[in-house]
Formats: C-alpha cells, sequence, structure tokens
C-alpha cells in the first residue's frame, strides 16, 4: 500500500488555490483587470508548489506573502513611486526582492527538504525488473 | 543585423563552429543506441543537467532580442524574467523529480512517453506530440532564421541562404551523429560562454554607460526615454507585464526542451541541487539583457551612440562600438551559442515526436530508432530551414506563439498530473487540446482581447481551469502501480 505524501487536506486546499488562480488569471486577461491578474499570478505557483511540497507550509506562506505583496506594491504606487537610489521605487522592488527572495526561499527550500529515499529508489528500480 | 566586421569576432565564431562540429565527431562513437540518442545515455551529473537546461531554455532572445525590446519597450520587458526567482524550485518541486524517477522505473525518454505512462492514453500522448511538433517547428525555424543573420553579420557571409545552410549545417551534422550526448555537451560548452559573455557585457556596459547611476539619471532626464522608461510598467499596457510575470512563470512548466534534459540525469537524488544550479546559472546569463538594456539607451540618451533605427541592433551596436575585440568575440561566440543550443535541443524533440511518439500513438513501434532517430532529425531540421526560409513571416508567428504552445498544452497536464490522482486522460487530453488550439485561435486574433493582454495568458489560464473540472467531473481512474509509486516517492 502507497500512502500519500500530502495530507488530504492540503491536497484539497491547493487545488481550490489552483482554481481560484487559474479563474483569476484566465478573467483579469479577458477582462482586463491588472488586479486579478497579479493577484492569481502570485497565487499560481505557490498553489501548485504546495501540490508537490509534503512540508513546505512557512516557506510557502513566505512566497506568497512575498509575491502577493511585491506585486499589490507595484500596482499601487504611481508612476512607479518615489525614487529610491537611482531607480523608482517599484522597479527596485522587482529588481531586487521579487526576484531574489524567492529564488532564495524556493531553491533553499528545495535543498533542504528534497526527500527521496534510497528505499523508495530501490524499490523503484525493483518495479522495473520485475 | 550590422556586420561585425573585426578580425577577433571572425576567428571567435571560427573557433566556436569548429569546437560545436568536434563534439560532433566525439559524441558519434559514444551514441550507441537509442537512450544514448534520445537521453544521453541518461549520465549526466546535475551541474551538467543544469547548464545544459539554461543554454536549451534561454535562446538568442536572451542576448539580442531582449535589450532590443527593452530598448523599445522600457523596464516593464524585464517582467519576462522577473519570475526565474520562483521557476526552477517551481520546476523542481512540481515536475523534475516526478519526470526523473518516471525514466526509473520505464523507458521513458520524451515528454509524450511520459504522458503516455501517467495517462495510459495513447491519444493524450498523440496530443501531447502533436503539440511538441508545433512548437518545434516554429522554435526551431526562428533560431535557424536567426542563426542564418547572426552567421551573416558575424562572418560577413553575403548570402542570406547561405548563411542559413552553414549554420544548419553544423547543427544537423552534431545533432544527428551524437543526438543528445552531443546536444548536451555543445549545450555545455555553450552555456559557459553564455555565462562569461553575459558576466562580460554586463560590467562593462554599466562601465561604458558611466555606472549604475549614471545610467538611470541619464535615462530618466532624457527626452527620448524619459523616467517612465525605468518604471515598472513603463510604457506598456499594465496587463502586458503582468501577463509575461504569469506566462512565464507558469508556462515553464511545459517547455519540453528544458523538461527533456532531466531525464538524463544519472542519479536522481542529485536533483537536491538542481534549482540551485538552474536558477543561479539563469540569473547569471540574464545580467546581459539587463546590462545592455540598461546601457545602451543611456548611451543614446548620453549621445555617445546614434538612436537605434532597430531595436534589436542594440547588443551588436554596443559589442562593435564598446566592447573590446575579445569580449565582442566571446559575445558573438555566445549568441550563436544561445541560438544553437535551443535549435539542437528542438532537432532531437522534433525527431522523437515522429520516430518514437506519434508511432506510439498510433499503436506501433520503429524498429531501430537510432538510425531513424537520425533520419528524422535530418528530416525534421530541413524542413524547418526551408519553411523558415521560404515563409520567414509565418516562421516568425509560429516562434512567437511556440512557448506559449508548450506552456498552454503540456504545463496542466504534468504539473498537476503528475501530482494528483485524480487528473483522469480525458482531463488531460481536453486540457492539451484546449491549450493547443485556443492558444492558435487567439495568437491569430481570431478572438479579440483587451489591449496589453497576452494569448497565452488567457489560453494558459483555460487549459488549467479546463484540466481541473473534468478531473473533478470525470473523477479517478487506476494508475499502474510503478507510476503510482512515482507519484508518492
Amino acid at each position: 500500500m502507497i500512502a500519500d505524501r500530502i495530507s488530504p487536506l492540503t491536497r484539497r486546499f491547493a487545488l481550490v488555490l489552483l482554481a481560484l488562480a487559474a479563474l483569476a488569471t484566465l478573467l483579469g486577461s479577458a477582462w482586463s483587470s491588472p488586479w486579478l491578474l497579479a493577484m492569481g499570478g502570485a497565487v499560481f505557483p505557490v498553489a501548485l508548489i504546495s501540490l508537490g511540497a509534503p512540508r513546505l507550509r512557512w516557506t510557502l506562506l513566505l512566497l506568497g506573502i512575498v509575491l502577493v505583496g511585491m506585486l499589490a506594491a507595484l500596482l499601487l504606487l504611481p508612476d512607479g513611486g518615489p525614487d529610491f537610489g537611482s531607480l523608482p521605487l517599484g522597479t527596485a522592488l522587482m529588481l531586487f526582492v521579487l526576484v531574489p527572495v524567492p529564488f532564495i526561499l524556493v531553491s533553499w527550500a528545495y535543498a533542504a527538504f528534497f526527500d527521496l529515499r534510497d528505499e523508495d529508489l530501490e524499490r523503484l528500480r525493483r518495479m522495473r525488473k520485475s | 543585423m550590422p556586420i561585425l566586421d573585426r578580425p577577433l569576432i571572425v576567428v571567435a565564431a571560427v573557433l566556436y563552429l569548429a569546437a560545436v562540429t568536434g563534439i560532433g565527431v566525439w559524441s558519434l562513437r559514444r551514441t550507441r543506441n537509442a537512450r544514448d540518442f534520445w537521453v544521453a545515455g541518461q549520465a549526466l551529473g546535475v551541474v551538467v543537467t543544469g547548464i545544459a537546461t539554461m543554454a536549451a531554455a534561454f535562446s538568442g532572445f536572451v542576448f539580442v532580442g531582449g535589450p532590443g525590446l527593452t530598448y523599445r519597450i522600457g523596464l516593464s520587458s524585464l517582467f519576462i524574467n522577473v519570475s526565474i526567482g520562483f521557476t526552477a524550485g517551481l520546476l523542481g518541486w512540481t515536475v523534475a523529480k516526478r519526470l526523473r524517477l518516471l525514466a526509473e522505473v520505464r523507458d521513458v525518454y520524451t515528454i509524450p512517453d511520459a504522458v503516455l505512462c501517467r495517462y495510459r492514453s495513447r491519444l493524450a500522448s498523440g496530443s501531447a506530440a502533436v503539440a511538441v511538433l508545433i512548437g518545434t517547428v516554429g522554435y526551431l525555424g526562428t533560431q535557424l532564421l536567426a542563426l542564418g543573420v547572426v552567421m551573416k553579420a558575424a562572418l560577413g557571409i553575403e548570402s542570406a541562404l547561405l548563411a542559413v545552410a552553414l549554420g544548419t549545417a553544423v547543427i544537423l551534422f552534431y545533432s544527428t551523429a551524437g543526438g543528445m550526448v552531443a546536444g548536451v555537451w555543445t549545450d555545455v560548452l555553450q552555456g559557459s560562454l553564455m555565462l562569461l559573455a553575459a558576466v562580460g557585457v554586463f560590467f562593462y556596459a554599466l562601465d561604458a554607460g558611466g555606472g549604475f547611476g549614471e545610467i538611470a539619471s541619464s535615462i530618466s532626464s532624457s527626452e527620448r526615454f524619459g523616467r517612465q522608461f525605468l518604471e515598472p510598467f513603463g510604457k506598456t499596457p499594465v496587463l502586458m507585464p503582468l501577463g509575461f510575470f504569469f506566462v512565464f512563470g507558469i508556462g515553464v512548466l511545459g517547455q519540453p526542451h528544458m523538461l527533456h534534459k532531466f531525464f538524463m540525469l544519472r542519479d536522481p537524488r542529485r536533483l537536491r541541487w538542481l534549482p540551485l544550479v538552474l536558477g543561479g546559472s539563469q540569473g547569471v546569463c540574464l545580467l546581459i539583457w539587463l546590462g545592455l538594456g540598461l546601457a545602451v539607451p543611456a548611451l543614446v540618451a548620453q549621445g555617445k551612440l546614434p538612436p537605434l533605427a532597430k531595436p534589436d541592433d542594440a547588443a551588436p551596436l554596443f559589442l562593435l562600438h564598446f566592447a573590446p575585440d575579445l569580449l565582442a568575440g566571446l559575445a558573438v561566440a555566445a549568441i550563436l551559442a544561445a541560438i544553437m543550443s535551443t535549435a539542437d535541443s528542438f532537432t532531437n524533440l522534433g525527431a522523437a515526436a515522429l520516430v518514437r511518439d506519434l508511432p506510439k500513438a498510433l499503436g506501433r513501434q520503429v524498429r531501430n530508432e537510432l538510425l531513424w532517430g537520425r533520419i528524422a532529425t535530418v528530416g525534421v531540421t530541413l524542413a524547418a530551414a526551408v519553411t523558415a526560409y521560404l515563409y520567414d513571416d509565418l516562421i516568425a508567428l509560429l516562434g512567437t506563439f511556440s512557448f506559449g504552445t508548450f506552456g498552454a498544452a503540456l504545463a496542466p497536464a504534468l504539473a498537476v498530473g503528475l501530482n494528483w490522482k485524480r487528473v483522469t486522460a480525458a482531463a488531460a487530453t481536453a486540457s492539451i487540446l484546449t491549450g493547443t488550439v485556443l492558444n492558435l485561435v487567439l495568437e491569430l486574433k481570431l478572438i479579440p482581447l483587451p489591449p496589453g493582454a497576452l494569448p497565452t495568458a488567457v489560453s494558459l489560464s483555460a487549459s488549467f481551469a479546463v484540466l481541473l473540472l473534468v478531473s473533478w467531473w470525470t473523477g479517478g481512474e487506476e494508475i499502474d502501480e510503478d507510476v503510482l509509486a512515482v507519484m508518492e516517492a
């Protein structure tokens, strides 16, 4: 008997999130609603990763906050906001937060929580032979 | 593209072409069976896999088209790249491990193979193969045309036909001789050149523009560009950059030229490091886009470069006028590398669709896959080259929506289907067909969209929605025990 990696509740939550994100990006693009498109686009990767990752609650919550927060900030800042250094604040957030922070979070989490036990791999190889 | 008439550029281009031809000769003897030809004998380390994936993913667009797009629409174009912050991890968490483990329990060499294993449906895998073939013609055709343009400029060849033919002949030689063994090792060389050139050109471009602060203030104070150029949504309708973020962030899950590389990793446990290698190398490579995208407009604003007649000349003009010979030579070799590394992946994928995937979908199997694979590689490449040369407008159109076709057609069936047992063959097929057809219909503007809305944003969302709806509607179905074990490992 093969056990589920993810609890049914987590899976249901991820699927509902994914369905809402798909609806938001669809309607956002077709009805010209930047907010729907931005929020759907931010939630989409979080929902998909939660379907595949068994133990990432806090990382995913943080990823969601960063993506939703940054895209919302970009939409809320008129003309990119005040200057921050040499760039508009919005552009600085895009380049120096929206790219590196998710990279560190998600790629680090993958390296830290990657789970493929030797016995699982052996079992799969035995299945091939049989 | 202007003629890059410098001796070192010619030397670098010739050396590069000789090196990839040499790899073709070397890999000929190492390609003994179909497994070698399609998945490089499944013998790669994680760094090689990561760099080869990056090289296949980034075409010449990153080096030439990207800076040109930034020159045209401003920093909002960078939304195409912003999602690389999470895409490598997203690939890892959703598809990389499952695809690689499928290759552990079955002879899975292609994405349609994986679809067939997961759904036990020849209709679903056949639909995936058709989507791969459509996208391949577009992607390969545009790469071959771009290769002709760069070869013409770098080697001073006058005839466009001769330039395309020469570039195509080199790719054909090593792809046919060594299949994916040659494809991957040329990708590693190509990826390394791309990384070196990206770092070199980035710092040189910032220096030429007077440093980051000076560049930003020149652009901001110029009449031609203005502060709007630097704003996150700049001159474009807001839907466009947000659409870039979504399409390139999620569509990556359906790109066969990237996913295909995961089958080639020797030890699945090494996948742990793949997102760091892939995402890190992508981040470094994109420095060239950022550097040239900022420096060239600044140089125009400072009066050091005349305004560009064609935005796509941003990179070549910078190399001609500002880069030292050695860096210009390296960068031109890197541009050729970026184009060829993407093209060689598609010669292999297109051949696999013809020799392996479509026959399987029709319930047949080709006996000598290695021989027919080589023949099909020649056929697919020549067909794409001839079509590209004769119908360049059509190929340009196909090329622009190939990424979208792959994403909309394949991402849901793979990313959701490999992680949720309830997804059925009917749902996967419906999603693949919805993605392929809707993307085509929207790209041809048969259904109008609001200004700035990307057709792929709609087709990708619709394809996910269809997969979820049909799965909930049709309920689960039996999955083979070994595939189930892969999904739960």
